[in-house]
């Protein structure tokens, strides 16, 4: 699978109030890689990741996915490459606390209509080292927990890449550390593709490459 | 998607409870109300056929207001001579006619009502007994005042006569249960009717041919004659014009609680803002977000249908048993009526939860996202 931002533009508001967000942007993901957008708050990388994951569409350019431009897409083609291909990931987890740890994972695969969803979630969450919490709820799990129910979440129906915004933003160092070696060893060893969001340089230096966004632009 | 609705309706109890209240109370009034309404209708039925006339024969004024007091053992205003009787069982095509008077009065000091009529009546109504002696008394009655055969009744009005028990009847699950049956003459006495009757009930000898006497005997003056059958499509026809206001404050009370349930779908919508938007990050289609909107309001109408049936079903238990023209009706419960209130609790929760699953549906993940 591939995802390509071509001289993306993209602005919010109209008139006197349009702010452009992102500004010629260029970007390809694919399987297997491992990537990580950078940049300070505001600088447009969390609106790169949602071009990436088929949630907003570019005001200027065109964002592909396997060559074919999300424009030409219907709103339920988009939601079956977001279910079926892309997993996502983000920082302040977005459980529902209304689910168990099992039953939020198994959320995405009963969207798909996957036969033997329990049994497939509660591996999912044996790979995340949470197989002994299936019947938790997020108000019961620590945050680093949380995460990895949500990482567990987003690899249950097999995607090609995961799009991470700022995965261990709510994190101490010890468990931010242990979700981003997680997210490594899927990388070599599923070859899953990652595209990571991050303001933080430490943990952007994990990914095999890193993008540097400012005022809307990649820098470098 | 079944466990996702209740996954959320664990985590939204007082939600489900209220909604649940709300339209449980809808379908319990509807339900109680149809289940009473054919008791009631029954209760006529069994009444005016229980009287075994084919024509009766009423004093001058309303035949129908006229006919409920017969049933309700009252006396009422107007009265036929007892002279007119020998005329009227001489009308060609009259089997028996069976002379009435009804009224209240003290039976061993309480209220009853007493039924004077003659031994006729035995050829008209389903008694099982032979001879029609001193008092024959109504197994409600009997049970009320602790009663037995040979006992002797005090019975008391504008005078007092005393009047052994001859016949205690079997249950007949109608109006002559709470009956006391005695002379027609002592009747009279007691009730200072002097020589006039309630009412004649006629048997025919050839049915087919009541019309014609029917006609011969609303002729003669003072009184009227009407077929039973005619009394009761009339009080069924002012009895179903009560039921379908009935029914109407119902349907307004329904709409209500459509309006409720909608209001509350949709405040559900907005407080799940955050759900809705990762359930569409995470692949759900707009049909997805809308069916799981609708099912949740199914469920929840269908939950409180069942709980309102029976709890009109417990509410009929305790509802006035006499509540329909004074008859005794035991409310009448059918399948029909169990699916007519369960269609009109889906019909709540479709309807309500349209427009909310279609907001529900419309929500951008990209706007919520960008929002939280």
């Amino acid at each position: 699978m591939r995802i390509e931002l071509d001289n993306v533009w993209k602005s919010y508001g109209t008139g006197d109030a349009q702010f452009w967000a992102l500004q010629e942007v260029s970007f390809t993901a694919s399987d297997g890689d491992f990537v990580s957008i950078v940049g300070p708050s505001g600088s447009g990388k969390s609106t790169m990741l949602h071009l990436l994951g088929c949630l907003d569409l570019p005001t200027k350019g065109a964002v592909r996915v396997d060559d074919a431009s999300i424009e030409d897409l219907s709103d339920h083609q988009m939601s079956r490459i977001r279910r079926d291909k892309i997993g996502f990931v983000f920082q302040q987890y977005f459980l529902n606390a209304s689910m168990t740890a099992l039953q939020n994972v198994l959320l995405p695969m009963d969207l798909a209509g996957v036969d033997g969803g329990r049994k497939k979630a509660a591996a999912a969450l044996e790979v995340v080292g949470l197989g002994h919490r299936l019947g938790s709820f997020s108000s019961e799990l620590s945050g680093g927990e949380q995460q990895r129910v949500a990482i567990a979440r987003a690899l249950a129906n097999h995607p090609s890449i995961v799009l991470a915004d700022e995965p261990t933003g709510s994190l101490d160092s010890k468990t931010g550390k242990a979700v981003l070696d997680m997210l490594i060893s899927l990388n070599e060893e599923k070859d899953l593709g990652i595209v990571m969001v991050t303001h933080d340089e430490t943990v952007a230096s994990t990914a095999n490459e890193s993008i540097h966004v400012l005022d809307g632009r990649i820098s470098r | 998607m079944q466990w996702i609705i209740l996954a959320n309706a664990k985590k939204r109890k007082a939600r489900v409870v209220m909604t649940v209240a709300g339209i449980a109370i809808g379908v319990a009034t509807l339900f109680a109300l149809l289940a009473l309404s054919a008791g009631i209708e029954q209760a006529l039925d069994r009444e005016i056929s229980g009287m075994g006339a084919h024509i009766l024969l009423l004093p001058e004024g309303c035949p129908y207001e006229l006919t409920l007091s017969l049933m309700q053992g009252s006396d009422a205003f107007e009265h036929i001579p007892v002279e007119m009787l020998p005329t009227i069982q001489e009308v060609a095509n009259v089997e028996v006619a069976v002379p009435v008077a009804v009224g209240k009065a003290k039976v061993n000091g309480q209220l009853n009502s007493i039924y004077g009529t003659t031994p006729e009546i035995l050829g008209i109504r389903s008694w099982g007994i032979e001879s029609f002696e001193g008092a024959v008394v109504g197994s409600d009655v009997a049970e009320k005042l602790g009663l037995e055969v040979g006992d002797v009744l005090n019975i008391q009005l504008y005078s007092s006569v005393e009047l052994p028990i001859s016949t205690i009847l079997e249950p007949t699950f109608g109006r002559d249960d709470t009956f006391v049956f005695v002379p027609m003459e002592l009747a009279q006495e007691v009730l200072g009717l002097g020589n006039q009757l309630s009412a004649v009930l006629v048997r025919t000898e050839v049915v087919s041919e009541s019309t014609q006497t029917q006609y011969t005997l609303g002729r003669m003056s003072d009184i009227q004659a009407v077929p039973p059958s005619e009394v009761f499509d009339r009080l069924i026809e002012l009895f179903v014009s009560v039921k379908q206001t009935l029914i109407l404050i119902t349907a307004i009370a329904i709409v209500a609680g459509i309006l409720t349930t909608m209001n509350t779908m949709t405040m559900a919508v907005y407080e799940r803002k955050q759900e809705i938007g990762i359930l569409r990050a995470l692949g759900s289609t707009r049909f997805n977000v809308f069916k799981l909107f609708v099912a949740e309001s199914l469920f929840l109408s269908l939950l409180g249908g069942a709980v309102g049936l029976v709890g009109g079903y417990v509410a009929t238990l305790f509802l006035p048993q006499n509540s329909g023209f004074g008859l005794e009706a035991t409310p009448q419960f059918s399948f029909l009526y169990l699916v007519i209130c369960l269609a009109v609790a889906v019909v709540v929760g479709v309807s309500s939860s349209l427009y909310p699953a279609m907001a529900a549906a419309r929500t951008q993940p990209i706007k919520t996202l960008r929002e939280l």
